[in-house]
């Protein structure tokens, strides 16, 4: 069981990353309009 | 307004007013857009904008357009000349601090839960052994578990929890108690008490408490703040839309133009419901206004000749009114629609403000109780005296309560959005489904809203093309269906003492002549089509009658189909006389109609429904309609109709389509069902837990759980009306959605 010293602080920093991408994304603007992108793709039309 | 009128905003003067910096040197700026009406618009938008801005926000439910552009490169006038010459109607809306506030409200909001989630589930898998083992755990390993579960757990309490600690610290420091204090009296004892221990290296550890704590109440205010956001966002859409332009009264007649270039001492025309653009000094003799804006007051002001009118109140009354302009700028408009969003921010629904009030009670009955339940168990030792108080301050938490209501409303929100119903005010949620009885207007209501003229017939010796001009000339500046018909013929001509008397029509005096232009008497011959007819009398003698002709709206006889259908009484009112109300009632099947209704008659229909114990939905668009709208349990306005009963309305139709309104009240029949459903299952959960965890049988990390899958069943509960689908399957073959509407 002495894996559980390298595994439990490792998935602990995946959570630290995961959160400062996530925190990242938001504050860049990427969830501000959830509503208007899904219709872009049909609106580009060649 | 003129191509030209847009090269105003490109000056200095108006620069920060429609504009706010941002990174880069760029400028973002916040426009209106009329005639966006569908996917298609938003496309035509987007490749009008390529050029000039790479990523434009726009929003198809509040008709907003939000871009960023580089004022040494990009003239904002030559973007509005384009999206003008593309049929839509630009409006600058100014730009005012609170959208930039709200947007990062919101991606801080977000930012805090997605901490708390993350946090929250790592810290419950951390702790996860401890629930199940019986001892047979290597210490040091859960030792390791219990550091790891504190690195985790700290972002969570003081980032994500930030909000709550710094409510209840605000609260204390003045003194008085709100829901934050035992929030964050929970969150810190959990994980003081659980780093304590961490330390010490025994006993238990309540980190999983304290973030999930977090987690629900931070996602239980999110789903409250947006659904405020989103009414306050179509009210600064509807108070904008008028603001920074104003008719301008001069020799040559009456312009539109934009507030920026009035000078003091012009004259402006308000119409009938629209509101006062800037401050100035009245020149008609008398008038009723609407200050509820500026001063909360709801009933009207009389205002008299030589008295000043502020921007932003509403002219009630029928006719038009003149006024010298004063206080000129964006000053006053900047004021007021600060004002407005305040007050949109601010007005809480109904529930939430008894729950206010129930709160500081409650929260010393909590902390009370929790005292007394550390007393109760202190012969037992501080750990499990500590365990006890911690187990009634999570127990007790209104945690489902609080989601309860929030998440339904939402759920409902965003479904009746997705239909083209707009919910000005949460509270309808809970009247629409007990409405038994549906009073629509005629005119612009149950058909559509334009007459156009179809016919003129001269009855004296004059010029065809003179009477016409005549007419435009008495409805000029007026909202009534009628005077809109008029509103494209060209008259050089000015009428003076304008009047509009309700439900009988113009009078005005030209040329030093007095006309009247309004609906045939009882004694000539109606109309049988259906269509209106309009005298032109100059004098005591006829010069003309024209023929205005609407049609019925194509969506209006499944939408009644569908309401009977649900068990509802329909009934017509309007002031229109009885052969065309009739006919249309045969067209489309209604069996109770009142032809020739004065408002006044309206209201008195409408309280007699009402003393009958009847719960009366309203429909209408005219400014007619707004007493009877205001008086009905729940209103609901056409989005063409008069900005004064648009703002009043509980409900908005924004896709201009009759056809949302019964699958409206399907969605908010279910949504009150799931609220009660809510309230019942938190409340019992709450009574049922509190004597566990007070008797010391519920520990402080079964009482988070429970309080945990507790919340997840009432989001869930309210989620099930969005996936509702069969909901929406009515509004497919009754009508075309918002979304598929196809332009003209």
């Amino acid at each position: 069981m002495e894996i559980l010293f390298v595994l439990i602080p490792l998935g602990v920093t995946l959570v630290a990353i995961a959160a400062g991408v996530l925190i990242w994304a938001v504050k860049s603007g990427q969830y501000d309009d959830l509503e208007s992108i899904g219709r872009r793709m049909p609106d580009d039309e060649p | 307004m003129t191509a030209s009128a847009y090269a105003v905003y490109d000056g200095d003067e108006l620069r920060d007013t429609v504009s706010a910096p941002v990174a880069g040197g760029r400028r973002e700026v916040l426009i209106g857009v009329d005639g966006m009406h569908c996917a298609a618009c938003v496309g035509r938008i987007r490749k009008l904008l390529a050029e000039d801005c790479a990523d434009p926000r726009i929003s198809l439910t509040s008709r907003t357009l939000e871009f960023r552009f580089d004022p040494d490169q990009t003239q904002l006038s030559s973007v509005l000349e384009r999206l003008d010459r593309a049929g839509f109607k630009p409006q600058v809306l100014a730009q005012d601090r609170g959208l930039n506030a709200m947007v990062g409200e919101r991606r801080d909001a977000l930012a805090r839960i997605g901490v708390a989630v993350l946090c929250a589930m790592q810290v419950m898998m951390l702790a996860w052994p401890s629930y199940t083992d019986g001892g047979v755990i290597d210490p040091r390993i859960d030792q390791l578990l219990r550091w790891s579960q504190w690195v985790v757990a700290t972002p969570a309490v003081f980032y994500a929890g930030r909000p709550f600690l710094r409510g209840a610290w605000h609260a204390i420091s003045a003194r008085s108690l709100n829901m934050d204090v035992p929030v964050a009296l929970s969150i810190l004892i959990a994980y003081g008490a659980s780093v304590w221990r961490t330390l010490a290296g025994s006993g238990e550890t309540y980190f999983d408490t304290a973030t999930m704590f977090v987690m629900f109440l931070l996602i239980g205010r999110f789903l409250e703040s947006r659904t405020r956001a989103l009414a306050g966002e179509r009210l600064r859409r509807l108070a904008g839309s008028r603001q920074l332009t104003a008719q301008r009264e001069t020799a040559a007649g009456i312009e539109t133009v934009p507030i920026s270039v009035l000078q003091a001492g012009e004259r402006i025309v308000v119409g009938p419901g629209e509101s006062v653009p800037v401050d100035g000094v009245l020149l008609d003799t008398a008038a009723e206004l609407d200050e509820a804006l500026l001063t909360g007051e709801s009933r009207a002001v009389v205002h008299h000749a030589g008295e000043r009118l502020l921007a932003g109140s509403l002219n009630l009354g029928q006719s038009p009114l003149r006024l010298t302009a004063e206080g000129v700028g964006a000053a006053t408009w900047l004021a007021q629609i600060t004002h407005l969003l305040q007050r949109a921010q601010t007005e809480r629904p109904r529930f939430q403000i008894l729950a206010d009030r129930l709160a500081g009670v409650f929260i010393l009955a909590v902390l009370v109780l929790a005292s007394a339940g550390a007393a109760l168990w202190w012969h037992a030792g501080i750990d499990h005296a500590l365990s006890v108080a911690l187990a009634v301050l999570v127990a007790s938490c209104p945690c489902a309560l609080s989601l309860a209501v929030p998440a339904a409303i939402a759920a409902a929100g965003s479904r009746l959005a997705a239909i083209g119903v707009l919910a000005a005010r949460p509270q309808v949620l809970a009247r629409l489904p007990a409405v038994d009885t549906v009073l629509f207007d005629k005119t612009g209501t149950l058909t559509m809203g334009e007459l156009s003229i179809s016919e003129v017939t001269v009855q004296a010796d004059v010029e065809r093309d003179t009477c016409l001009a005549l007419a435009a000339a008495l409805e000029r500046g007026l909202t009534h269906p009628i005077a809109r018909a008029f509103s494209a013929v060209p008259s050089r001509l000015f009428a003076l003492e304008q009047i509009q008397e309700v439900g009988r029509g113009v009078k005005g005096r030209i040329d030093g002549q007095d006309y009247r232009l309004g609906a045939l008497a009882a004694s000539a011959p109606e109309a049988q089509d259906g269509s209106t007819l309009v005298a032109l009398h100059r004098g005591e003698q006829c010069l003309a009658t024209f023929r205005l002709s609407s049609t019925i709206r194509p969506d209006a006889e499944a939408t009644l189909d569908a309401l009977r259908a649900q068990g509802i009484a329909i009934e017509l009112l309007t002031g229109d006389a009885d052969a065309p109300a009739q006919d249309l009632a045969r067209q489309l099947g209604i069996e109770r109609v009142r032809a020739r209704q004065t408002p006044e008659q309206k209201l008195a229909r409408l309280r007699e429904l009402q003393s009958q114990g009847h719960v009366v939905l309203a429909v209408g668009d005219g400014i007619n309609d707004a007493p009877f709208l205001a008086a009905a349990d729940v209103s609901c306005a056409m989005p063409r109709g008069a900005a004064l009963t648009q703002s009043r309305a509980d409900l908005l139709l924004v896709g201009d389509s009759l056809a949302a309104l019964a699958p409206a009240r399907r969605i908010a029949t279910l949504a009150d069902r799931r609220v009660r459903q809510n309230i019942a299952w938190a409340v019992i959960y709450n009574l049922a837990v509190l004597p566990l965890a007070l008797g010391g049988v519920l520990l402080p990390w079964m009482a988070a759980l429970g309080m945990s899958l507790s919340s997840l069943l009432v989001v869930g509960n309210a989620l099930r009306l969005g996936a509702a689908d069969r909901v929406l399957g009515s509004v497919s073959h009754s009508g075309e959605s918002p979304l598929t509407e196809v332009c003209a």
